[in-house]
């Protein structure tokens, strides 16, 4: 049965205000971005915030831009603007092909980066490139700033770093990442739009490997340990003492495991 | 009907033109009731038992009833009708008892959507717990739980099923032809599997949607959302016991069906809602997670074969037991398992053969009509059955195929002798082989493993089927002519996309000799304007649909012509018509226009005659009986339409993916009326097919919770899916009784789809799936030797994407 409540949509107008309604708010406000997450939780009964805070209507909050830091994403940046910007395109192919696996067309116009993470499902697929990338969240609240390196963002399923009153700010893509490539393999039941199985990312830079795995932890997880030297055999390995898959209704863990084997092993052969 | 014409002398008829509701359609202008909105109307929202089997020990309404903008709130004790077309077994909202997860125990209607979703949630049912029965083999247990303990006391259609009170057997249907032991004892090979599906869902775009209105008198207006407007109207009549001219059942643009709104459904829930809140329209539309466990399924099968053969490869004799998932209702499900009864076989020839085949309650959804009526499910038994004994007997399976295919002179499984016009399954199995370039790897497809590392195969699967109706089913065409000397014509065969009324557009046009577009289909069907129709199911629309028509031009033409020779004073048999008039052969340049004579002619003097032009065709399936009840013997068929499927696919044999790189769907339709209303059936057909073939099915857990109510883990192929080659043909045997030859081939394209996946499969990696869908894990861990996951009464369940506890808290 569908839940039913009223609640107070808000829409601050400034970095400030938003600060400031999400400190009066941090206990019963919920951050709507795209809205491709909450809206279907609040319709389901799994969250029933008593204000919906629109953060995309401050002025800046869906600017992409690059630049001497690297690629900066606000918090309204959809998955579509990101793969419009020709930046990212030209320096970060691999955020844009995990990009592209995300969900279908027109959710790709309203799903945000920024929310993807912040959702922080295991099986994000935003996740894996931010990961691989040495991406960083800047976190801002009322008592100012801190950036973490998304290898420290993800703490559980559907949980991470954000304290109440906090918010994702921006996503940084240091500069040093751009010209980094990669593939992204994930396993679907159809080849529409799907949630996978299991996803594989392997990113290279200058000789240096990683990997980035999601839909195979309680969060999305990095392996940096892989190098080139290792075989096919010995980066599965590696990628795998990584990660805990379970069985659910997508798939068995052990068939997870073989898959995140496979994947594995078949982009290290790519580029050895 | 079949008047030996080549298609190049027709001007409509086998012919491309364009669809009837093109235009509606694609503006968007089509009015479906999902868009409807009268005045005073009330929202509703139900209160769903989140249990498989429980006693309701007690309902609470207080709080919802006093909640702003309710009007009517109704539970299941208050209502004491029963609800059914074959087995009457189900009430409007459970009663004493909830049979299965997602059963609606209290309804309320509301002045809006909002409000009623607030009662409902407000309504407070006590709940005993039962312990539910899940499987359906597990429900044949003599200590099982029965489902219906008062089956012995439901009334059902006694000339066609079986119940067994007691048990939870709601039909056994049996075949006995021939000395199965005597040919087995004869068999040189004995080759005996078993195979199995899960339910799914049909996933119409249009949800079950419906409107009631209960006015004074007890005369009730239902706009509904559903495949049979009189069957709907019937229904309800002998649930509420109310005279048939008190309902009335209109049906507008349908926004799909596939078996899934074939007999009634929300309707009565929307009517006693209405009355309850003083006459005032009630709406009733499910949510995407209600057609998954409100509504119903298609049941699931476990089908166990047991085949006897000759050393020379015939099939000498075969045993069937089918076990058929009714779910906790089986009003359709005993009508399935009667039809899939008789064409168990698939289409073979089985000299010595004994079905039986069991409609078994259980605690789940309950199952209903899905396009093949069960032949998608069988056909994926006995199509991999077929290539399991060719491979175990050292024979190409194509080949074992076309050695046992009926022909003419063969016995169906109750008797029935194929003629030359029944139909060809041979030349539909080899023009499959031919496209597909079956045997043969060719030298790109040899490239193309060697770049890929995934194998190729090539399967084929063969199929047939005939319409599931009762022997006496009939239907009624009426034309009006209008005062410019157009055509209306009124049916109540509904069009939901398959595209019916442009084909009877056809034929009326090729009939009367008028232009197409002075033929206009009424697309909203009503039970007040339209003459009877039993049901749009069972791929009968065309055949008797278009009977139906031809009678009613011809009928049109007659009263036309009768007027004509009076005022021309020629003999009726020397006049025909150029689309605009009516002539004499022999003076052309004498004629009257049908604008002239279509509301009654005036002559010179003034005098009337004729009157309005009105034609008539009735048309009932001939020749079909009742089956024998001890051995299946008599005529069930009206027709039977054969095709085959033709599918290469490449597979990664170290995961178990595969892709489907052509499809080549061949059907014997006796005559396509609309070509590319064929293909379009035959490609939808084909992608509903592969889709439960690759991936759909209904998990739940083991309290008989739906673990996967919606499309985020109940996936459905969309665009990206399609084969990247896709062909359909036709072979062209003439049905002698069909309307210009034609046969229905509307269920025919989704079945057989799976079992050729699996048949090119195996042959490219050895895999022998027996459970339909093939998910690429299916396939890896059949390659592996490991066990099959099964999991669809899972023990184990846990969302990696939402496996938080409280995130599984949906549907509650």
């Amino acid at each position: 049965m569908p839940m039913l409540y009223e609640f107070r949509y808000l829409a601050p107008k400034s970095v400030a205000e938003l600060t400031a309604t999400l400190r009066e708010h941090a206990s019963d406000g919920k951050i709507l971005a795209g809205g491709t997450d909450l809206i279907p939780n609040i319709r389901n009964g799994l969250q029933k915030p008593g204000f919906v805070i629109d953060i995309k209507k401050y002025d800046g909050a869906d600017r992409i831009s690059y630049g001497a830091d690297g690629l900066s994403m606000g918090p309204a940046v959809t998955i579509n603007d990101l793969l419009r910007f020709k930046d990212a395109r030209d320096r970060y192919p691999v955020l844009c092909s995990c990009a592209h696996e995300l969900a279908s067309h027109q959710i790709r116009n309203r799903a945000t980066v920024a929310g993807n993470v912040v959702n922080a499902s295991p099986c994000s697929d935003m996740a894996p490139a931010l990961l691989c990338l040495d991406a960083q969240a800047v976190l801002r609240s009322g008592n100012g700033e801190r950036v973490i390196p998304f290898s420290s963002f993800f703490t559980g399923v559907k949980k991470t770093v954000l304290q109440p009153g906090e918010f994702l700010e921006r996503i940084l893509v240091p500069a040093a990442s751009a010209g980094v490539t990669g593939r992204y393999l994930k396993l679907k039941r159809i080849a529409g739009h799907d949630l996978g199985i299991v996803g594989v990312l392997m990113t290279k830079r200058d000789g240096e490997i990683r990997f980035g795995v999601s839909s195979a932890a309680p969060t999305p997880v990095l392996v940096d340990t892989v190098t080139t030297k290792d075989s096919p055999d010995e980066a599965a390995a590696k990628v795998l003492a990584s990660v805990s898959p379970i069985s659910d209704v997508r798939g068995t863990k052990e068939y997870r495991e073989h898959m995140i084997g496979v994947y594995a092993r078949r982009l290290l052969a790519e580029v050895r | 009907m079949f008047d030996d014409i080549k298609t190049g002398d027709l001007t409509w008829v086998g012919h491309e033109t364009g669809r009837a509701d093109l235009i509606e359609k694609l503006t968007g202008e089509a009015t479906f009731v999902s868009d409807m909105e009268l005045p005073g109307m009330l929202h509703t929202q139900l209160k769903k038992s989140p249990y498989a089997r429980a006693r309701i020990k007690g309902i609470d309404v207080s709080k919802a009833e006093s909640m702003p903008g309710v009007r009517a709130i109704v539970t299941g004790d208050e209502l004491d009708y029963h609800i059914g077309l074959y087995i009457v077994d189900k009430y409007i909202l459970a009663k004493g008892e909830v049979r299965h997860y997602g059963e609606a125990v209290a309804a309320v209607a509301a002045e809006t959507l909002e409000q009623a979703r607030a009662a409902a949630e407000a309504i407070v049912v006590d709940y005993e717990p039962l312990p539910p029965v899940l499987h359906h083999m597990e429900a044949l247990k003599p200590d099982a739980p029965l489902v219906h303990p008062d089956l012995g006391s439901y009334s059902y259609v006694e000339a066609v099923f079986s119940p067994k009170a007691g048990t939870n057997i709601a039909n056994h249907m049996k075949v006995r032809k021939g000395d199965v032991e005597k040919a087995f004892a004869e068999s040189e090979y004995i080759v005996e599997r078993e195979y199995s599906c899960p339910s799914v869902q049909h996933v119409p775009m249009e949800t079950h949607v419906a409107i009631a209105q209960w006015g004074k008198g007890d005369r009730v207006t239902i706009w509904t959302s559903a495949q049979s407007p009189f069957t709907v109207r019937n229904l309800f009549c002998h649930a509420f016991k109310l005279p048939h001219s008190n309902v009335r059942v209109q049906v507008p643009y349908v926004g799909g069906g596939f078996g899934g709104k074939a007999g009634i459904g929300i309707e009565p829930l929307c009517a006693v809602l209405s009355r309850k809140a003083g006459g005032k329209p009630v709406k009733f539309q499910a949510s995407r997670e209600e057609e998954f466990s409100l509504l119903p399924c298609r049941s699931a099968l476990t089908y166990r074969i047991k085949t006897g053969v000759s050393a020379e490869g015939k099939i000498m004799a075969q045993h069937m037991s089918m076990y058929w998932d009714a779910g906790a209702y089986a009003d359709y499900a005993v009508n399935v398992t009667r039809a899939s009864g008789y064409s168990a076989a698939g289409p073979y020839e089985i000299p010595n053969a004994w079905v039986d085949a069991y409609t078994i309650y259980t605690n789940k959804p309950y199952g209903t009509a899905y396009r093949g009526f069960g032949h998608v499910e069988f056909h994926w038994a006995v199509e991999r059955h077929m290539e399991l004994v060719a491979n175990a007997i050292g024979i190409d399976p194509v080949e074992f195929r076309l050695k046992n295919a009926l022909k003419p002179g063969s016995r169906t499984l109750t008797g029935e002798e194929i003629l030359p016009s029944t139909g060809n399954v041979v030349k539909c199995i080899e023009e499959a082989a031919r496209r597909i370039r079956y045997g043969s790897i060719t030298p790109e497809e040899e490239a193309r493993q060697k770049k890929t590392g995934w194998k190729i195969g090539k399967g084929i699967a063969a199929l047939h089927k005939a319409p599931a109706i009762p022997s006496f089913t009939a239907t009624a065409v009426v034309l009006k002519m209008n005062e410019d000397g157009s055509v209306l014509v009124n049916l109540a065969l509904t069009d939901y996309g398959q595209g019916t009324y442009t084909s009877v557009r056809q034929i009326i046009a090729e009939r009367l000799g008028f232009p197409i577009d002075k033929i206009k289909v009424a697309f909203e069907s009503d039970t007040d304007r339209d003459p009877y129709d039993w049901q749009t199911v069972a791929s009968k629309g065309l055949v008797l649909s278009g009977n139906a028509a031809i009678l009613a031009a011809d009928d049109l033409l007659e009263k036309a012509y009768a007027v004509a020779a009076e005022a021309l004073h020629a003999n009726p048999r020397d006049l025909a018509n150029d689309g605009d008039k009516v002539y004499i052969k022999h003076h052309p340049d004498k004629s009257v226009r049908f604008a002239a004579m279509a509301v009654g002619l005036a002559l010179p003097n003034g005098n009337g005659i004729g009157g309005p032009l009105i034609g008539v065709g009735r048309y009932i399936a001939q020749g079909l009986t009742n089956l024998n009840k001890e051995t299946g013997e008599g005529r069930p068929a009206l027709d039977w339409t054969y095709g085959a499927h033709g599918i290469v696919a490449e597979v990664n044999e170290e995961t178990g993916e595969y892709r489907v790189l052509k499809i080549a769907s061949i059907f014997d339709v006796g005559r396509a009326i609309n070509p590319d209303l064929v293909r379009g059936q035959a490609i939808g057909g084909m992608m509903q097919g592969l889709g439960t073939a690759v991936c759909e099915g209904y998990i739940y857990d083991e309290n008989g919770r739906l673990l996967n109510p919606s499309f985020t883990d109940n996936k459905i192929p969309t665009a990206k899916d399609l084969p990247l080659e896709v062909e359909c043909a036709v072979v062209e045997t003439p049905q002698i009784d069909g309307p210009y030859g034609a046969r229905g081939v509307a269920e025919q394209s989704m079945i057989s789809v799976a079992p050729a996946l699996g048949n090119a499969i195996q042959k490219a990696t050895g895999a022998q799936l027996t459970h339909m869908p093939m998910r690429s894990e299916d396939v890896w861990r059949t390659l592996q030797n490991k066990e099959p996951i099964d999991n669809w009464i899972t023990k184990s369940p846990v969302g990696s994407c939402r496996s938080a506890p409280e995130a599984r808290r949906r549907d509650e």
